[in-house]
């Protein structure tokens, strides 16, 4: 038992960060309240995966634009359903200073409920991105985005 | 060949009758079933997953052999595992590990584990090993030329020894023990980053060899560069035994349509190993659809090629002209096409589709998702392509799919689809 509570504090203590910031598996709950969160204003919903070169390319695009904008309204997914690259994306998200924003990942070969959850549009083609207005409609875009496409939605430098 | 097939035989019956011994012994009947599911009537769902069990496997593959055995092919844990069916896959033997040393093995989605068959019983495999930088993986390939019981120690394909990405193999063999791989190789961005020049795409590499012929390394050979970097490949011997390759391309600004190139054959030089290629100049651009996009579709496309050497070709785009699956047939190796037919609904997620042909049937088998469970489709054509009947719902998964394909031996068609942490499922088409 003391072993199982030790393994459980060193856990939590690992995943601290992400936990703060709302780093948690998607669902149809919390989608909703992200939504809420954001309720107002325009943001940004940025779907990335470890399988995917450009979607790196857009958290480092991410990074930098967090350099000089501190408050960004972007919530990050990552639609891997494979718990196997769990690690992986919190390496990702760490090596991307990228912990302390809302965080969520599709669960464990749901990828396409998830995915169709948000929109049953999208097929699953990466880097996806949603510009979401303060009437919370929401606009697709598959691919890599370009820093005028984020600075402008979000009011940024 | 005989002997092996009845010690096949012998091996099947033997395992069928432990497992019904077992399940009587055994006071953890579930658990065993949670394991051996084939053998039972009704598949038991173990949502942790965390066994060699096939059906906990992301992906499987499988191919008929020249006698008519069936192969599935799965990866755990840095091994390669099979079984095989003598009885069209009623009944599958006890899982074997490919006898090799560990290694990571590339299987999730768009990529995995490729087997092949000579017509001397040698067993062809090869996969792609990732390395620790990400986006870099080795082609690797390992051959058995006793059945399965030993295979050679895996080589590495792509002979360029760096360490970027070659990923994305592709396995044909010829009866005689003609080995050819393609793949998307990395080498060509890598020297242009490295000289602070733009790069976008990968190249398609083509490699031969014929252990049976004494032919032990693989030639490389680049077909084309500016290939989209995450779709699986697909390729088919057309009627006069020349390779047919179907892959997604780049094409301007990040328009990914795909192309087409179909090689004549290649005259491998003995003595220098050099490759004298005379193919087609350049490849033929297949859809149309102008989907746009700097990302990864992850969805590649699917070519089978019938004794009249009628190109059958299934793709998915997302683009301004074009959205959905596409089949279209072409009588001239891709330089004009059918006018292209819609397949699928795509209001319902209509993807990932396969292709395959075996006399004038011509199948095409691709998955939906309403929301709630994955639904594997299937539409056939008895006139060579002409024209198709109704689609039907052939099965349903709820814990995940992987994509569908057709896999055949003499004059029948079986889709075999992958329903993660459930079952491998296989019907006659």
């Amino acid at each position: 038992m003391k072993l199982k509570n030790l393994s459980l504090i060193i856990i939590t203590l690992l995943f601290s960060n992400f936990t703060k910031a709302g780093y948690q598996p998607f669902s149809n709950d919390v989608f909703a309240q992200v939504k809420k969160q954001n309720q107002g204003n325009n943001w940004l919903m940025v779907l990335w995966s470890v399988d995917c070169p450009a979607c790196f390319e857009e958290l480092a695009l991410i990074q930098q634009l967090r350099q000089i904008n501190k408050d960004m309204r972007i919530v990050i997914i990552n639609a891997d359903d494979d718990e196997e690259v769990a690690a992986e994306r919190a390496k990702i998200l760490t090596k991307y200073q990228l912990n302390d924003l809302t965080n969520m990942f599709f669960n464990e070969g749901q990828g396409a409920k998830n995915r169709y959850q948000i929109d049953p549009n999208w097929f699953g083609e990466l880097p996806r991105s949603y510009f979401i207005n303060d009437q919370g409609t929401f606009y697709g875009k598959s691919g890599l985005l370009k820093k005028k496409q984020i600075t402008q939605w979000l009011g940024l430098n | 060949m005989s002997n092996q097939r009845d010690k096949l035989s012998r091996l099947i019956k033997t395992t069928r009758i432990m497992k019904w011994l077992l399940c009587f012994l055994s006071p953890s009947f579930i658990v065993f079933a949670e394991h051996n599911h084939q053998a039972m009537m009704k598949p038991v769902i173990d949502n942790s997953c965390e066994q060699i069990n096939i059906a906990c496997a992301k992906t499987v593959t499988s191919a008929f052999s020249p006698k008519g055995e069936l192969w599935r092919l799965w990866s755990y844990k840095s091994h390669l595992y099979y079984e095989i069916s003598i009885d069209e896959g009623k009944s599958f033997s006890s899982k074997q590990r490919v006898a090799i040393p560990a290694e990571k093995i590339s299987s999730r989605n768009e990529n995995r584990p490729k087997i092949a068959f000579d017509k001397f019983d040698g067993v062809y495999l090869s996969w792609a090993t990732p390395k620790n930088k990400k986006y870099t993986a080795d082609v690797r390939f390992s051959y058995s030329v006793d059945h399965g019981k030993t295979f050679t120690l895996p080589i590495t394909v792509n002979n360029d020894n760096l360490l970027t990405g070659h990923s994305f193999n592709e396995l044909l063999v010829k009866d005689n023990g003609e080995i050819n791989i393609v793949w998307l190789d990395a080498r060509h961005s890598y020297q242009l980053r490295k000289a602070g020049k733009k790069s976008n795409g990968s190249a398609l590499y083509f490699a031969e060899a014929n252990f049976r012929a004494g032919q032990y390394v693989f030639t490389n050979e680049k077909l084309v560069t500016g290939t989209c970097v995450c779709c699986r490949i697909a390729m088919d011997y057309n009627a006069d035994g020349s390779l047919a390759i179907l892959w997604r391309h780049i094409y301007g600004d990040n328009i990914r349509e795909f192309a087409l190139l179909t090689l004549k054959e290649l005259t491998l030089k003995k003595s220098a190993l050099k490759v004298e290629s005379n193919q087609q100049e350049s490849p033929y651009q297949i859809s149309h659809d102008h989907w746009k996009i700097n990302g990864c579709p992850h969805q590649g496309g699917g070519i089978s090629i019938d004794e009249n050497n009628i190109y059958h070709m299934v793709w998915f785009n997302q683009g301004d002209k074009g959205k959905g699956i596409f089949y279209a047939s072409s009588k001239d190796q891709g330089k004009t096409l059918t006018k292209p037919l819609s397949v699928g609904q795509q209001s319902a997620q209509a993807s990932h589709p396969h292709i395959h042909k075996n006399g004038a049937a011509v199948d095409i088998v691709w998955t939906e998702f309403n929301g709630i469970e994955h639904q594997l489709w299937h539409q056939r054509s008895k006139d060579h392509g002409k024209s198709f009947e109704a689609a039907k719902m052939l099965a349903t998964a709820k814990d995940g799919a992987d994509r569908p394909f057709i896999i055949s031996y003499k004059n029948k068609s079986y889709v075999s689809w992958h329903k993660v942490k459930t079952e491998h499922w296989l019907a006659e088409l």
